[in-house]
């Protein structure tokens, strides 16, 4: 190869190479505010970005941001390639050093770090940032953010493009559905107390999207719910989850086997239902898996073919 | 035969007070009883549910023999009545009963007013007892939890016990300076497999809190025996524990086994304790104030401060219990919260009214 | 007749004997002293006597049956005890304590009957204590305390009434008071006491005999005035002091003298 073809080799390489980069990297988002309405620059699109909870985590792979993600939490365990991550702690339990080890440009945290995690990583000079949906809207909204963040724009709107429309394939059938039409459902994390999610739950927009009533509505957020209340308003149908990473099904078992629940409507239809708590709990793209299963077990009538 | 100057029988002045002070104290344990009586009957009218109290009267009739109620309420207001609140009640009954008698009788033995049935390990020992039964595996945890704490309890007791003992003798310093010991060392273990327990951590905290959120008629059955056996084994050594306020030196010079007793209400009160706790969790407050309170208003005499702790308890922690479920209606809070809450106030007025020394 | 016999008696600690081979008899309506330097063994001859310690050799009897035999309140229906610094519960009142004294007379489950308060009510108006009977044990004096421990022992109509140091922390008056009391008892009602004292007077004055101990051992026994002299004293106390007759009765007087005194020849001439 002569020395004239080189250099149109290595100019052309050159031009293919910047048009690649300018196509890849959108300009980078600027000012954005998170879920804990911090106004956050963003002057770089990040290249190495740390996730602080398994719904963070499930957001950032969906983009197609694996590669970037150089840290995650013990419980992140899906999709599998997350599993192989660094770990820089538990849920609310953030190992600092560890962090700052793996020298993030980016930190996607939640409402539980507000006051820890997150003050202490600024102060280092981290970039952080909070999601903290309380709906399946603002889940939507979040992707949007992430995506346009890390420079996904496009993937970020394909996604929510199709997890927009599989809600909408729900919430069409329900969201004219009179109240007496509306089964009043109990949700349980955990049995012994009775733990519910109430009002300004994520758990409670996807009954309510699903086309059910839920029975703690005078409850908000994740907390004791009394027996005799569960009695009183007789649940039609129960939904237990199953325990974050233990699989295990404890609340769906007690309710199975609690004598004085036996006369309510649930149990003498024996509607009683277990989720996967990875599915419902956590403010990701799955959370849509969570509302069709849910959507089933309410009003089987309407979604049987939905699969 | 020895005091000659005894012909005349009767009781001279001063001695007949004593019979008076006596009348007192008896008056009070038929006041107490009365009043575990109405808090009873109050507390089942009381909850999340509105139950009207015509509705609660006619299912009360209803259960009794040869009276005909037509029954028009929904059979959820049974099932709330007969088999959410009444054995949650009577468990709070037993545990707030067994703990404040417990706690009377270790301050006593002790002769320290900071004693509390949580002293010498029991806590400590059932709540690693718990926490171990939580990492078991799920099915087996409904069981193996009051279980593992009941052992829990009376194991780490045994462990203090047989450290403390020197030759045939029990010093009580020596006990309960094993007692803090030990309890830090289980404390600590407890502590580190709640970090590693996970998501189980809220089941956990909310049995550390103290609740009777779940309480059915099989734990109300289960812990009777122990807790009626140990009850009674303490009461009838009231007068021993009387003379044991004495040092141990003049006990014993008073005709007192010294070291059976404390053998014997040890014991009693570590049963009482564990099988308190095994089912709701570590509620604190009951065991140290009640004994207190109750000294305060009638006196340091075991054979009416033990009944009186025990009837005084009863209804301390069914009337904490009963704000516990309904304060923030319909969501509950832990028990423990609220008789800290509610005794620490009242405690603190019964102090400054009678400023004397307490113990 | 009924009588306190100890018969070789060693008594001690763990290994650490602390009397050696005692044997010593007391009978009803005498008072026994038990004198000697601080270490001398005093309190736990008491200690035997009310097996809160066990020989390790030779045996006590009370009225010849071995005490070693007998249940906690057996030997508390015989033998009464005023300890030296008794801890009694604030809370209680002075009659609750002294009716404590009725325990071993009671069975399990048996509660006071109006003999019993009678007895109280008799054993505090005996030692004077019965004035402040409804008061409470936080507000007594010192000498108040000691009376009702005195009150409680009487309480247990025993045979035997031990005191120990029944006057170590008393004014004069009330050493003077405790005493007269307990030899009045032991008069009037044909008790056995044993004391054990420090004064060397007070043990003159009101006991009927005197043992004295040292290093573990009896140096000698007998009527006070056979024991108590400026050899045996000297001897046993190491101490340097002037045994006169009293000039009332005729009992050995113990005079002391400073040692720095002495020495000086002006102080003495005054």
């Amino acid at each position: 190869m002569n020395q004239y073809s080189r250099n149109c080799l290595l100019v052309l390489l050159s031009v293919a190479l910047l048009l690649c980069l300018s196509c890849a990297s959108p300009p980078p988002a600027g000012n954005v505010v998170d879920d804990l309405d911090r106004t956050i620059n963003i002057d770089e699109i990040p290249q190495r970005i740390i996730s602080l909870a398994p719904s963070n985590t499930e957001i950032l792979f969906a983009l197609g941001l694996g590669d970037r993600v150089v840290g995650v939490t013990e419980y992140c365990n899906f999709p599998e390639a997350a599993i192989a991550k660094p770990k820089v702690g538990g849920f609310s339990t953030v190992d600092i050093e560890k962090v700052v080890s793996l020298e993030p440009d980016l930190v996607l945290a939640t409402q539980i770090h507000s006051k820890t995690a997150i003050p202490a990583l600024e102060k280092l000079g981290i970039t952080a940032l909070a999601l903290a949906p309380g709906s399946l809207d603002e889940v939507m909204n979040n992707i949007t953010l992430v995506g346009k963040i890390t420079g996904q724009d496009k993937q970020a709107s394909q996604l929510v493009n199709s997890l927009g429309t599989r809600i909408e394939a729900i919430a069409s059938r329900t969201q004219n559905l009179a109240p007496d039409q509306r089964p009043r459902v109990l949700y349980l994390t955990w049995h012994d107390p009775l733990i519910t999610a109430g009002t300004e739950t994520l758990v409670d927009d996807i009954i309510s999207k699903a086309g059910g009533q839920n029975i703690a509505y005078d409850i908000s957020g994740h907390k004791a719910i009394a027996l005799e209340t569960v009695i009183h308003r007789d649940p039609q149908l129960i939904i237990a989850s199953i325990g974050m990473g233990t699989g295990e099904d404890l609340p769906w078992q007690y309710v199975k086997n609690e004598p004085r629940l036996k006369n309510t409507e649930a149990l003498l239809n024996d509607r009683v239902y277990k989720i996967d708590g990875d599915l419902a709990h956590r403010a990701g793209p799955r959370i849509v898996d969570a509302l069709e299963q849910m959507a089933q077990f309410i009003h089987p009538e309407l979604f049987e073919e939905i699969n | 035969m020895a005091l000659e100057l005894l012909r005349d029988t009767a009781i001279p002045k001063t001695a007949a007070v004593y019979p008076l002070q006596w009348r007192s104290r008896v008056y009070a344990i038929v006041g107490l009883v009365s009043l575990l009586g109405v808090v009873i009957a109050a507390t089942l009218a009381i909850g999340s549910t509105h139950i009207p109290l015509a509705t609660l009267g006619n299912i009360l009739l209803a259960k009794l023999p040869f009276i005909g109620v037509e029954s028009t309420w929904a059979s959820s207001m049974e099932t709330i009545i007969f088999d959410i609140r009444l054995p949650r009640l009577l468990l709070a009954g037993l545990v707030g009963a067994s703990l404040a008698v417990a706690g009377a009788t270790y301050q006593g033995l002790f002769r320290n007013p900071l004693a509390d049935p949580y002293l010498i390990g029991v806590a400590q020992g059932a709540a690693l007892g718990a926490v171990t039964g939580f990492l078991l595996p799920a099915s087996w945890q409904a069981a193996s939890i009051p279980l593992l704490a009941f052992a829990g309890a009376l194991l780490a007791v045994a462990v203090v016990y047989s450290i403390a003992r020197v030759g045939k003798t029990l010093p009580m310093t020596t006990l309960i300076l094993a007692g803090v010991a030990l309890g830090a060392f289980l404390a600590a273990i407890t502590s580190y497999l709640m970090i590693a327990s996970g998501d189980k951590l809220h089941g956990i905290i909310s049995w550390l809190l103290g609740t009777f959120s779940l309480t059915s008629w099989w734990q109300v059955t289960m812990v009777i025996p122990y807790i009626s056996l140990g009850i009674v084994v303490i009461w009838l050594h009231a007068r021993p524990l009387n003379v044991m306020q004495l040092d141990e030196e003049q006990a014993q010079q008073l005709g007192i086994n010294v070291e059976r007793v404390k053998l014997i209400l040890l014991g009693a009160a570590t049963l009482i304790t564990a099988a308190a706790v095994c089912f709701c969790g570590i509620i604190g407050f009951v065991g140290i104030i009640i004994p207190h309170a109750v000294r305060l208003i009638w006196g340091p005499d075991h054979r009416f401060l033990l009944p009186l702790s025990t009837l005084a308890g009863a209804s301390f922690l069914i009337l904490a219990d009963t704000v516990a479920r309904t304060m923030l209606a319909p969501t509950e809070i832990p028990v423990g919260v609220i008789t800290a809450f509610l005794g620490a106030p009242f405690f603190l007025y019964l102090l400054r009214q009678k400023k004397r020394a307490i113990f | 007749m009924f009588n306190l016999r100890l018969d070789e008696v060693s008594l001690g600690y763990g290994k650490r004997t602390v009397l050696h081979n005692i044997s010593l008899e007391a009978r009803p309506g005498e008072m026994l002293g038990i004198i000697g330097p601080n270490g001398s063994g005093k309190s736990t001859l008491i200690r035997g006597i009310t097996r809160l310690i066990s020989p390790s050799s030779g045996q006590i009897f009370l009225d010849g049956q071995n005490i070693a035999s007998m249940s906690h309140s057996d030997l508390a229906r015989l033998v009464a005890v005023v300890p030296q610094n008794p801890v009694l519960p604030g809370l209680f009142t002075a009659f609750e304590v002294v009716l404590m004294g009725r325990t071993p007379h009671l069975g399990f489950l048996k509660y006071e009957g109006k003999r019993d308060l009678a007895i109280v009510q008799r054993a505090m108006e005996a030692t004077q204590t019965a004035a402040f009977a409804e008061r409470r044990i936080g507000e007594l004096s010192g000498g108040e305390r000691q009376r009702l421990t005195i009150a409680r022992a009487l309480a247990q109509e025993p045979k035997i009434i031990l005191l120990d140091e029944p006057t170590a922390h008393l004014d004069i008056n009330y050493q003077i008071e405790t005493l007269d009391i307990a030899r009045q008892l032991c008069l009037e009602q044909k008790l056995i006491v044993v004391a054990t004292l420090h004064d060397l007077n007070l043990a003159a004055q009101y006991c009927d005999r005197l043992v004295m101990l040292c290093d573990g051992k009896i140096h000698c026994h007998g009527v006070p005035a056979a024991v108590i002299n400026t050899q045996t004293v000297k001897e046993v106390y190491g101490a340097e002091v002037y045994v006169y007759p009293h000039p009332i009765n005729g009992l050995p007087a113990t005079l002391i003298a400073s040692r720095k005194d002495t020495s000086k020849p002006n102080a003495r001439a005054m």
